[in-house]
């Protein structure tokens, strides 16, 4: 966390956070099951828990190409799938070096709906990662939703460059 | 007392070849007149802000068409400041047989005693509850970023609530009326929190790994209905809030769930998944217990943002002819009834406290603003408009 915040209705708040950790173990995921029988391609997830949150890091965004979506969709496309193998390549040379997949939607649809299809676009993004062999525990996802627009468009064009997962490099 | 009228929501089913036609009218569909000339308040702008405050709540409760002079009904009353504060009381009087209906006085900030004297008129004539003394929070983004606000249920009195300078999103109120829930990223990744308005505290509920959202709190306040991804795949959960044990209640690898709501009793929850292979969302019922998911949309092409009123009836966002409009849909037989459709869109219902109202995001050419919907006659009414956008607006329980 860089920065801090400020609350309007008074209080500085230190965030009692309970940290409700999640499960730590990780299923182990085989290199390959991903990538060979298309599991990750008909949108199949929930078999890679998340560990708890990166910290004592800094994160290093814009350092890959996005992957971009179909609408409603939260397949990678075959022609999306070097992008991620990229990545792959250059975490599996720098081991000491995470990632965080952020997902994003175009405005159409609810805001609600949009924060779990990021998600799922992030997550079909870390399952493919994933197979190629690098470790879940080196990868974390956060969803944006239709929050973070790159184009502030209203068309065809802006939704397609929304509609993306970006690679945040953390370490 | 006797009730001026009595009100029932009855639903008329027109049953036509290609599909059910659901209609929600009042049985007596008429406004009651009431004469307001006879409300005697000082020049002052507070005595004045009062009684403007009283005549827009009467109008906007949809039972009262306020005039100045006949009627069926009468108010006299005075409102003038006393001690920093504004003193302001009436009685109404029915016309045809002078039988008193109401009589009480209030001591307080104008708007607040304004709201409180129009829902304690509304009781008293119709033996229904009001909605105008309810706050609204919702999402705005004048700052440039997303930000909480709180408002009345009139749209007047906006405070900005939060200053996180992050995105604060997807606001809902505890039952108790004095917590609001919520997801922020000022912590870098969508959390669940909880803000305690009395105390001006806020903490964390939910920081798992990847998504916290969609968070809503049980109507005896132990628990919080959330999605998660912590497994791989955003799923519905259950978290006890004081034990902190999780319950997962669905188990679709291949879909995501949104938006869950309890029921008024709080056995089974609402909610949205796109488990239909569609890739649209639609509405499901499921049990507190977990269990199969019942769907309960079967209208629109995309069902979402579900509100289960306090009237039992769920209001949602459902996508027809190009467009969202609000539906409200019956959970026991699936009835569907839509609200208005003039060409805007209509996104995350949430009902008053009166279970006629509803309130919505209404948005034209992408400008977003809050609207005042009626489930039985009156034209939608802008509650909040301009100063950038206006999203996802939650009424309180009471």
């Amino acid at each position: 966390m860089k920065k801090s915040a400020s609350f309007v209705i008074g209080m500085s708040l230190l965030l009692a956070v309970s940290t409700l950790t999640g499960c730590k173990s990780l299923k182990k995921n085989p290199a390959g099951v991903y990538g060979s029988d298309g599991l990750y391609g008909n949108g199949a997830n929930g078999s890679l828990g998340m560990g708890d949150r990166f910290t004592g890091g800094t994160e290093h965004p814009g350092m890959f190409a996005p992957v971009y979506f179909d609408y409603d969709s939260a397949q990678v496309a075959d022609s999306e799938r070097s992008k991620i193998e990229t990545v792959a390549q250059h975490l599996k040379q720098n081991d000491s070096v995470a990632v965080i997949i952020e997902g994003n939607c175009d405005e159409r649809g609810s805001n609600e709906y949009n924060l779990t299809l990021g998600e799922r676009r992030a997550q079909a993004v870390r399952a493919y990662l994933a197979g190629l062999g690098i470790g879940a525990d080196r990868i974390q996802t956060k969803s944006y939703g239709e929050e973070k627009p790159v184009n502030p468009g209203h068309d065809e064009a802006a939704w397609a460059a929304n509609r993306r997962g970006e690679f945040v490099l953390y370490y | 007392m006797k009730k001026l009228i009595l009100f029932t929501l009855s639903i008329v089913i027109s049953a036509s070849f290609s599909q059910a036609q659901v209609r929600v009218v009042k049985s007596a569909d008429r406004k009651i007149t009431i004469d307001l000339s006879g409300l005697r308040t000082a020049g002052d702008s507070a005595s004045q802000t009062f009684s403007q405050t009283l005549e827009k709540d009467l109008r906007l409760s949809g039972w009262f068409d306020p005039v100045r002079g006949g009627g069926e009904l009468r108010l006299n009353g005075t409102a003038a400041p006393s001690g920093g504060e504004l003193k302001a009381g009436g009685q109404v009087f029915r016309l045809n047989d002078q039988a008193m209906l109401f009589s009480k006085n209030y001591n307080g900030q104008p708007r607040a005693i304004a709201h409180r004297m129009a829902d304690d008129i509304v009781e008293a004539v119709t033996g229904h509850k009001g909605f105008a003394s309810m706050r609204i929070v919702l999402v705005g983004n004048r700052t440039g970023k997303k930000e909480l606000y709180l408002c009345d249920g009139d749209g007047g009195g906006l405070r900005q609530l939060t200053g996180e300078g992050h995105i604060a999103i997807a606001p809902d109120w505890g039952p108790d009326g004095n917590t609001i829930i919520y997801t922020s990223y000022m912590r870098n990744f969508p959390d669940i929190c909880r803000i305690d308005l009395n105390k001006s505290r806020r903490e964390a509920l939910a920081s798992y790994g990847g998504l916290n959202t969609g968070s809503s709190i049980s109507p005896d306040g132990k628990d919080l209905a959330l999605i998660l991804s912590k497994d791989g795949n955003p799923e519905l959960y259950i978290k006890n809030i004081r034990s902190g044990k999780l319950t997962r209640l669905t188990n679709t690898p291949r879909a995501a769930e949104a938006s869950p709501d309890w029921s008024p009793d709080g056995s089974r929850l609402v909610y949205a998944s796109d488990q239909s292979g569609t890739g649209k969302p639609q509405l499901y019922i499921i049990s507190r217990e977990g269990g199969t998911p019942r769907r309960i949309s079967s209208r629109g092409t995309e069902n979402i943002a579900p509100d289960w009123g306090p009237n039992g009836l769920i209001a949602c966002a459902s996508r027809t002819g190009g467009h969202y409009a609000i539906a409200v849909i019956q959970p026991s037989s699936g009835q569907t009834s839509y609200l208005v459709s003039d060409g805007a869109d209509y996104e995350d219902p949430s009902w008053a406290p009166d279970g006629r109202h509803i309130v919505a995001a209404r948005s034209v050419n992408y400008q977003s603003s809050i609207y005042l919907l009626d489930t039985v006659s009156d034209r939608p009414v802008a509650l909040l408009q301009g100063s950038g956008g206006w999203y996802s607006p939650a009424c309180s329980p009471q």
